[in-house]
């Protein structure tokens, strides 16, 4: 066994559960995809499904990261840290929220969404994805590797200017058309603005991540 | 040890000490504490552990350093040296300049033998001043050189935020354990080192192998005040220098602190002087130096290589101002003290001590390469003090500061006799056997001078031959000469 595992029992712990952390936090990206996407093809059923068990992770996720919190202030581990590290995880908290709000606004409102949208939409919702689960390596290389963090933010910035770019293009094409009403027009604009919001918030919890990275590592 | 005068004389260098683990320690795990990376138990715990086994394990080198600066020869001018340095220490600290305990005992020892009228070998002195500029210059090339070679580690070698945390606390607390150490052994001698020529306490033989010297022992007494020192005080200082330190990374304070230890480890161990001497280079002198100078440096060191922007260049000229007046008011204050010591509390300060030139004297220096020719005026003269004598040899011929020291050291007048009683009171491990058979042969035998000892011992056994020039030889030279140190303690004849 290796001698430095005894010795940092505590810290692998820490780490053990970050990693789970961050597996939920991708779990819900996909399921948020999968939600919306159901959504778009009309299976609400599915919808709801995907909902449910999106809502259940997020418990999992909240107390999991509660468990964290608990353990950075009463097992006074990384005193020097601890402080950064509760800042940063009180951000990520955000990320599975904005998911959670998104798809019940959706469960809410019902909206009625223009076939003419889905194409791009699913484009958006694919980087959406993707710049979480790129948040989530950069989040894993804080734990694991501060060397790789910076590559893993940059994809996220990418991944979060092309989901600007399709939301730009969407709402360009709900506000010209002069088939959708006012009422439909803001509808959409914000939805639209619900999930670029994951994404905005994705890429300011991955500045966070490499202020950490660079504050820890020089 | 009965004598309640010799307890409340101790006590000067229980102070210093203690003022020594108050104020020293922050520089050791002052950023650790300070910046809640290391608790404070946790912290004092290590500290007076390594202190202590620093003090007793690697402290005397140093102190013979300061021996040659000045041997203090009663208790009472011990008592006030070290209390002198202490009150120095403790009031500077209060007005917030990290001084050190080297740069007031040193002051305190130049007080005792200006008041006493003692030789101050100049050449030690020098030494030891050169010591002061050379440490945090020293101390900054390494931490500079730690701190480019750690930075490029980490960022090299693949670690999560939570596990270089964690080493980087295992590693501050290693490096404490080592700078704590290395502060025993490097600054043990300011405070007990006055205390060696008296040492009040006899050698205890542990078993067959293990022996406790008396300056071991006197060692322990001022590792366990610095350890008390740890415990009561140095907390406050510890978040003080912690928080002053606000912009050192955990990873620049570990480079710090091994820096400031690496630095009084170098001036501090017997057995790196001895390993360098092997290798044939040249040793690196023991001296007592300043652990806040050490540190000082470190962090300076660390600021060039950042840029140098955020260094405090006014502050640090303070803080060097603190270290040229720290000498200076511990030198005043310890004449001041030991005046009332002698004339209102009638306490003896220093012991009165005869020198006098003979002949043989003269033979002994013409060996150390003083010119005697004309001295044999002085021969037969009696003199009441080693700054007495050496001026009146200096006004005749003309002697450096090393031959100024010899020349104390040849016509200072120490009775010794060798008897049956005090023969077998020997430690018989601490001898060889040869050098064992020597000293009995010379039993029955009275000298007037010490030195006629330690010549009729080099003409018995060769192992007791003082070898002179060459590193080697330096080393072994010394081990002959604490053992002769030894024996002129133990076989002085009674004052009567």
């Amino acid at each position: 066994m290796n001698p430095l595992s005894l010795l940092f029992k505590k810290q692998y712990a820490v780490e053990e559960k970050v990693q789970r952390l961050l597996r939920f936090l991708e779990d819900m990206a996909h399921l948020y995809q999968a939600a919306y996407e159901a959504y778009l093809e009309g299976s609400i059923e599915e919808f709801s499904q995907r909902n449910q068990e999106l809502g259940e992770i997020e418990k999992k996720l909240d107390e999991l990261g509660h468990q964290i919190q608990m353990t950075l202030l009463h097992e006074s581990l990384m005193p020097n840290s601890r402080d950064d590290l509760l800042w940063f995880l009180t951000k990520l908290d955000k990320v599975p929220s904005s998911f959670k709000h998104s798809l019940g606004d959706i469960l809410l409102e019902k909206p009625e969404i223009p076939e003419e949208l889905h194409s791009s939409m699913k484009n958006m919702l694919i980087h959406t994805h993707l710049a979480v689960q790129a948040l989530a390596h950069a989040t894993d290389s804080l734990f694991s590797d501060l060397r790789s963090v910076r590559q893993h933010v940059e994809e996220v910035s990418r991944q979060e200017s092309e989901v600007d770019k399709i939301e730009y293009k969407l709402l360009q094409m709900v506000f010209e058309n002069k088939k959708y009403d006012l009422a439909m027009q803001y509808q959409l604009k914000g939805i639209l603005k619900q999930i670029g919001r994951v994404t905005n918030l994705a890429e300011d919890v991955a500045d966070a991540v490499l202020i950490l990275a660079t504050k820890h590592s020089t | 040890m009965t004598d309640p005068a010799i307890i409340i004389f101790l006590t000067g260098g229980l102070f210093l000490g203690w003022s020594l683990g108050a104020n020293d320690a922050a520089n050791v795990f002052g950023t650790a504490v300070g910046s809640r990376m290391v608790r404070f138990t946790t912290a004092a715990l290590i500290c007076g552990i390594f202190v202590i086994l620093g003090a007793i394990i690697s402290g005397t080198g140093t102190s013979l350093t300061l021996g040659k600066l000045g041997a203090v020869n009663a208790l009472g001018g011990s008592f006030m040296a070290a209390l002198a340095a202490g009150l120095t220490v403790y009031w500077m600290t209060k007005f917030g300049l990290p001084v050190s305990t080297s740069q007031a005992i040193i002051g305190s020892i130049i007080g005792w033998n200006l008041f006493s009228d003692s030789y101050t070998d100049l050449s030690s002195l020098l030494k030891i001043l050169s010591t002061w500029v050379v440490c945090p210059l020293l101390s900054a090339l390494i931490a500079a050189l730690l701190f480019t070679l750690a930075k490029s580690f980490v960022r090299k070698v693949s670690i999560g935020l939570i596990r270089l945390d964690g080493y980087t606390r295992l590693a501050l607390i290693l490096a404490g354990a080592f700078g704590a150490y290395s502060l025993g052994a490097n600054n043990i001698a300011n405070v007990m080192g006055v205390f060696v020529p008296v040492a009040p306490f006899t050698d205890i033989q542990v078993g067959s192998i293990f022996r406790i010297s008396s300056i071991q022992q006197l060692f322990l007494l001022g590792g366990l005040a610095i350890a008390v020192g740890v415990f009561t005080y140095s907390k406050r200082v510890m978040m003080t220098v912690g928080s002053e330190l606000i912009t050192l990374t955990p990873l620049a304070a570990w480079v710090a602190v091994m820096a400031h230890s690496i630095v009084l480890f170098l001036f501090a161990s017997e057995r790196l002087e001895q390993f360098l001497a092997n290798l044939s280079l040249p040793t690196i002198p023991l001296v007592p130096v300043s652990s806040s100078q050490a540190v000082v440096g470190a962090v300076i060191g660390i600021g060039i290589v950042q840029g140098g922007r955020e260094l405090q260049w006014q502050r640090i000229y303070s803080i060097v101002r603190g270290w040229v007046i720290t000498p200076i008011i511990s030198l005043l204050i310890c004449i001041v003290g030991l005046y009332f010591l002698q004339n209102v509390f009638q306490q003896t300060v220093k012991r009165e001590s005869q020198y006098q030139l003979s002949s043989g004297v003269l033979e002994q220096f013409r060996k150390a390469g003083i010119n005697t020719d004309e001295l044999d005026t002085l021969t037969g003269s009696v003199f009441f003090s080693s700054a007495e004598v050496v001026r009146a040899v200096k006004a005749v011929v003309p002697l450096s500061s090393q031959q100024g020291l010899k020349v104390v050291e040849y016509s200072l007048q120490n009775s010794l006799v060798i008897n049956a009683e005090k023969l077998s009171a020997i430690d018989k491990h601490f001898l060889s056997t040869q050098q064992l058979e020597a000293l009995k042969q010379l039993e029955g035998e009275k000298y007037k001078y010490s030195w006629q000892l330690g010549n009729a011992l080099a003409q018995k056994s060769k192992e007791w031959e003082l070898r002179g020039d060459g590193l080697k030889n330096k080393l072994k030279d010394r081990e002959i000469k604490r053992k002769l140190a030894y024996l002129y303690r133990l076989f002085k004849e009674e004052e009567k």
